[in-house]
């Protein structure tokens, strides 16, 4: 059988090759994946190794949940260290050298107060960290100049001083939360061996002055440890930790550089899930071609099936046949999918180190994981997609082998239907269960949904548009005459063919729609809050660290001519019931003013009680009750006086006065300006703009304008990238138009032929293909938005809580998605097309379909 | 030949060669042929197997192109054509029956009939179209597909599809081969009669010396060339001349 099966492929290579093709872009993408995160995982590995190289042991804060904060952005709990533990430490046995560190996140400014890095805006932090001179804590290396000295020197690191173009010698402004000091730039340094700091900018300061830049106190960040010739860094690390308080652990340079990988494969592991989530999609949608492809080439053998049963074969060999078949397609495919996988991979890897980020790429190569997902992935999705077609091959009587092709029996639809719409009702049950039942975990409900009813709504489509299609054919024929009508009839000829391809068009579509839907409508809904509720006339934000609760910021800013009130908007974490909970804190008194709040009663009424949330009043809360917030260092028993109207934006709402009792840092984020009746908003814009670029240069002033085209920004950008990782489907989706074209050009190549004889020109078969190929096109894009929409209106309405009152539908975007249907549907039509035209008459007369 | 002199020329070759492959393996399917096809005349080609029958009718309808020589439909001559405008003069001038498959599956028999005219871009005579379905028995039958007629039925539409556009030669290849000798012979005495009713001009191609008796006048071919022609054929008459050949 097998023999038969290659020999089958061998006979028609072309007619699989797309077909191969199909299921190795999503296979591809899999193994893209796996090769991407592999190469940035060892990369960062190694580099870890790198920094903790001449470390021996580190001892560092924890909280009390024994978490240390975000690994990658230098940042810890935000807790020091004091003298005690360095000396605790120091006076361990076989510890040779211990000494403190601090670093500090700020900004690097130019004399002329421009910033060159970090503050104001996005992007890679700019931290300070003070110079120890030992080259195995500082993990560093002086390449020009000296090391910092005085207070007022500093070192940059090499990449920096080469992208400002910093040279020894040179005058700028180190910026900090509080304030801004101007240096002298002293030196620059190599940080580890390739200066490899992932974009970051790297500033070595002396100790005061990174001191001063966090903002005051005389703690440390962290603890570096070089233990005693010979002595085990294990064993001392634990010692330390035995005589270090709670809230602080030792663990060696190795330990500690092996979590931080850790953690950072965790963290990859979710950009794994989500490209993964999109590479199935694109398979799903290679299993449609499969299937059509399959379903089409055992019609087109049925004669040769017959022949086979007649002459003795058994339905059960001619269905091993066929599945041997795919098998083999399925083992190319995944060849391909892997290699295809690679060069996607090692493409991207490419052109990210080529435009800079990509340094911490190790060399690409593909790992086990990617060879044995893309092998079972691969040939199960090719193998599982035609079994159906290969349980009909086997089904096939031996006395098909004496009919005519043209007069076998056809199977009715009812069946199909039936399965369909049982398929979609349980989909569609399904998603709305997952929506508004309140279970747990309802995205696996909606997701078994929507995959129940795409299928549900596949099988249907045999009935459903393919006579919507066969309607338009009057119109198509008056349009385009016999070509139009041509094109209908054939689109009719086979429902289940043309409802399979168009579907995998649809699923595609659905999925944009649905993220255009949801993206618009997120959009609308930042647009009204920001437009309708910000009251204030600017905003100033920290867009880098979090500001403190310091009045001499509120102060600073208020001493700006024509500001009326300034109210800060903060956040902490603290415990209720002992589940971490976000909190939010205003300025109750003036909070109205900046913002349009729909609080019950208004926040200025709030009598040092707490506002509580939806989701909060699900927990139990309720007006009247009190609540205990518990603290790092503190906690309060606050009663409930009123309601927040939505989820999202903080469970429980406080004053600063009550804040402060819970001894957590608080962390502002906006201060919310209302400039004095009548007062020239541009003036006092550009007045706080002078002020924070020289006192607060980790602050920034924002419109609600600016705010909005911000949040539209990320908006676009998150819907694009959802566009490019769900173009891999809809390519799939075209080759599947393409192949069901190829096949059925193959399969009516008589016909064909028999038109050129009486009078159709080439370009007029040319364009009856391309017809037939816009309209399973357009049909397919036009349900998947029509799906894609309504989930995606479902979606939202589940949502209602956080404020996603109302639906907006992306018409303008639909609109694109509906030529660009057309456009394919035209792209796809190709090649088919081409190979019609070019049909010799004679020889496409005398086929032997 | 005994052809009058008013006698007007539907198509004819000069020279009409037409090989195939090259070298040892190459085969001269015609070889220098001349032949005058006169208008409102039933024309039959008979010949063995292999003698270049098929070639010659595919040659002349401007199916297929000629190695040397030349040929004209009416005034128009098609050798040298471009590939479009040969496509236009078969569209206008000309009508088709193949021996089987000489329908598009997907339209009704009426849509299959009418396939030239609309691809042509030309407007149906009602009149015509009822006087050619009445005659070929086709009434009842116009909203079948071709799978649900029989088929004789089948040919009988073809034929219709051949006439309706009034072309000036309807070229015809074993209408009758696939048909059982009831079915052949009403479909040969339909196509009797639009000659004689109509002054259609039909070249057909058989091997059946009865198909060939419903002619006017009978070319006998043998080796890509013209042997013998026969005026009033009978069936008797044509198969002793074929059993002269060696048939
Ligand atoms: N496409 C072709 N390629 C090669 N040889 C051909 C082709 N068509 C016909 N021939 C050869 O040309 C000769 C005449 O063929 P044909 O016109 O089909 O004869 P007939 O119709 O009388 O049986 C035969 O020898 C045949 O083998
Ligand atoms: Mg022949």
């Amino acid at each position: 059988m097998f023999r038969l099966a290659a020999r089958s492929v061998q006979h028609n290579p072309k007619r699989l090759l797309l077909t191969a093709f199909a299921v190795a872009l999503g296979v591809g993408l899999i193994a893209a994946t796996h090769i991407f995160t592999d190469s940035l995982d060892r990369g960062f590995t190694r580099l870890f190794g790198e920094i903790y190289d001449g470390v021996d042991v580190i001892v560092e804060p924890v909280t009390s949940d024994g978490d240390v904060g975000d690994p990658t952005s230098g940042d810890s709990v935000g807790k020091d260290l004091d003298d005690a533990v360095v000396q605790t430490a120091r006076s361990t046995a076989g510890v040779e050298l211990a000494m403190g560190s601090t670093e500090a996140v700020g900004a690097l400014i130019g004399t002329d107060g421009e910033t060159l890095a970090g503050g104001s805006g996005f992007g890679p932090p700019t931290l300070f960290f003070n110079w120890t001179g030992v080259e195995d804590f500082d993990s560093a290396t002086i390449v020009d100049g000296r090391a910092p000295e005085g207070d007022d020197e500093i070192v940059v690191d090499v990449g920096t001083a080469e992208a400002h173009g910093l040279t020894v010698g040179d005058q700028v402004v180190a910026g900090g939360a509080d304030g801004t000091y101007p240096s002298t730039v002293v030196g620059t340094a190599s940080w580890g061996d390739g200066n490899n700091t992932q974009g970051a900018t790297l500033v070595w300061a002396s100790l005061d002055r990174v001191r001063e830049l966090r903002g005051g106190g005389d703690g440390w960040s962290v603890v570096h440890v070089r233990v005693d010739d010979g002595a085990d860094a294990e064993a001392v690390a634990v010692a330390i930790d035995d005589r270090l308080p709670d809230g602080v652990r030792a663990l060696t340079g190795a330990a500690k550089a092996e979590e931080q990988a850790a953690s950072l494969g965790e963290a990859l592991k979710a950009v794994d899930v989500f490209t993964l989530a999109f590479a199935f999609v694109a398979l799903f949608v290679g299993a449609y071609i499969i299937a059509n492809t399959f379903r089409i080439i055992v019609t087109q053998r049925t004669r040769e099936f017959g022949l086979m049963r007649a002459v003795g074969v058994k339905g059960q060999q001619v269905r091993t046949m066929v599945l041997a078949e795919a098998l083999l397609i399925g083992l190319v495919a995944s060849v391909l999918g892997i290699l295809l996988g690679y060069a996607l991979a090692g493409g991207i890897i490419g052109l990210l180190k080529a435009l800079g980020p990509g340094e911490s790429f190790a060399v690409p190569i593909i790992p086990l994981d990617a060879v044995a997902w893309g092998f079972a992935v691969g040939i199960v999705v090719t193998v599982a997609s035609a079994l159906l077609p290969a349980i009909h091959a086997s089904r096939i009587s031996p006395m098909e082998a004496m009919r005519d092709a043209a007069t076998q029996n056809r199977r009715g639809l009812r069946m199909r239907n039936i399965v369909g719409g049982a398929l979609a009702l349980a989909g569609a049950g399904l998603t709305t269960v997952g929506l508004y039942a309140g279970l747990e975990r309802p995205y696996v409900y909606v997701g078994a949904g929507a995959v129940l009813l795409v299928l549900g709504v596949t099988l249907l489509a045999a009935q459903l548009l393919v006579p919507l299609a066969y309607g338009m054919r009057d119109l198509l024929a008056r349009v385009w005459r016999v070509d139009g009508r041509l094109a209908a009839n054939n689109i009719h000829r086979e429902p289940r063919r043309s409802a399979n391809t168009a579907a995998a068009l649809m699923i595609g579509v659905m999925l944009l729609a649905l993220t255009a839907t949801v993206t618009q409508t997120v959009k609308s809904v930042a647009a009204d809050a920001i437009g309708g509720q910000f009251t204030a006339d600017l905003m100033v934000v920290s867009t880098t660290v979090p500001g403190s609760a310091d009045d001499a910021v509120v102060a600073d800013l208020a001493s700006v001519p024509d500001v009326r009130t300034v109210t800060r908007s903060a956040s902490l974490d603290a415990r209720v019931d002992g589940v971490l909970v976000p909190v939010t804190v205003l300025d109750t008194a003036t909070a109205e003013e900046a913002i349009a709040y729909e609080t019950e009663p208004a926040f200025a009424e709030i009598d040092g009680g707490v506002f509580v949330s939806p989701s909060a009043i699900e927990a139990g809360a309720e007006v009247g009750d009190t609540v205990t917030l518990v603290g790092e260092d503190g906690e309060v028993t606050l009663e409930v006086t009123g309601e927040y109207p939505t989820s999202g934006d903080g469970d429980y709402f406080v004053d600063f006065a009550q804040a402060e009792r819970l001894g957590t840092t608080i962390d502002v984020w906006q201060y919310s300006i209302v400039a004095a009746p009548g007062a020239d908003v541009d003036h006092v814009r550009a007045d706080l703009e002078d002020l924070v670029a020289t006192d607060y240069p980790l602050l920034t002033v924002q419109s609600p304008d600016d705010m909005l085209a911000l949040a539209n920004q990320l908006i676009d950008l998150m819907l694009a990238v959802i566009t490019a990782l769900l173009s891999g489907a809809l390519v799939i989706a075209m080759l599947g138009v393409a192949n069901t074209l190829l096949l059925s050009v193959t399969e009516r190549t008589r016909e064909i032929g028999l038109l050129r004889a009486v009078g159709a020109r080439r370009r007029s078969v040319r364009r009856m293909i391309r017809i037939e190929s816009v309209v399973m096109s357009v049909f397919g894009a036009v349900l998947g938005i029509v799906l894609g929409v309504a989930l995606g209106v479902a979606l939202i309405r589940a949502l209602e809580e956080f404020g996603f009152e109302t639906v907006t539908i992306p018409w303008v975007l639909l609109g694109v998605y509906t030529v660009l249907a057309i456009l394919a549907g035209i792209v796809a039509a190709w090649w088919p097309a081409r190979k019609a035209a070019k049909l010799d008459v004679l020889e496409a007369i005398a086929f032997d379909g | 030949m005994t052809t009058s002199t008013t006698v007007t020329i539907a198509a004819s070759m000069r020279g009409g060669t037409k090989d195939y492959g090259s070298g040892d393996a190459a085969v001269r399917a015609l070889d220098g042929l001349d032949v005058d096809i006169a208008q409102s005349e039933f024309t039959a080609i008979m010949g063995p197997s292999g003698s270049g029958k098929s070639t010659l009718l595919h040659t002349l309808a401007g199916l297929d192109r000629l190695t040397a020589g030349e040929s004209w439909i009416g005034e128009t001559q098609i050798t040298g054509l471009s590939e479009d405008k040969i496509t236009q003069v078969r569209r206008d001038k000309i009508g088709f029956v193949f021996q089987a498959f000489n329908l598009i599956p997907s339209l009704s028999a009426r849509e299959n009939i009418t396939l030239p005219l609309d691809i042509a871009g030309r407007d149906i005579d009602p009149a015509w179209f009822e006087e050619i379905i009445s005659i070929l028995g086709l009434g009842d039958r116009l909203t079948h597909l071709p799978a649900e007629l029989s088929g004789g039925q089948q040919q009988r539409v073809a034929v219709a599809r051949a006439l309706v556009a009034r072309p000036e030669l309807i070229f015809a290849d074993e209408p009758s081969g696939n048909l059982d000798s009831r079915s052949g012979a009403e479909l040969l005495g339909f196509m009797r009669r639009a000659v004689k009713e109509f002054g259609q001009t039909i070249v057909m191609v058989t091997h059946d010396p009865t198909a060939a008796s419903y002619s006017d006048r009978v070319l006998f071919l043998a080796d890509g060339r013209i042997v013998d022609e026969m005026r009033e054929p009978t069936a008797d008459r044509v198969l002793d001349r074929m059993k002269q050949m060696g048939h």
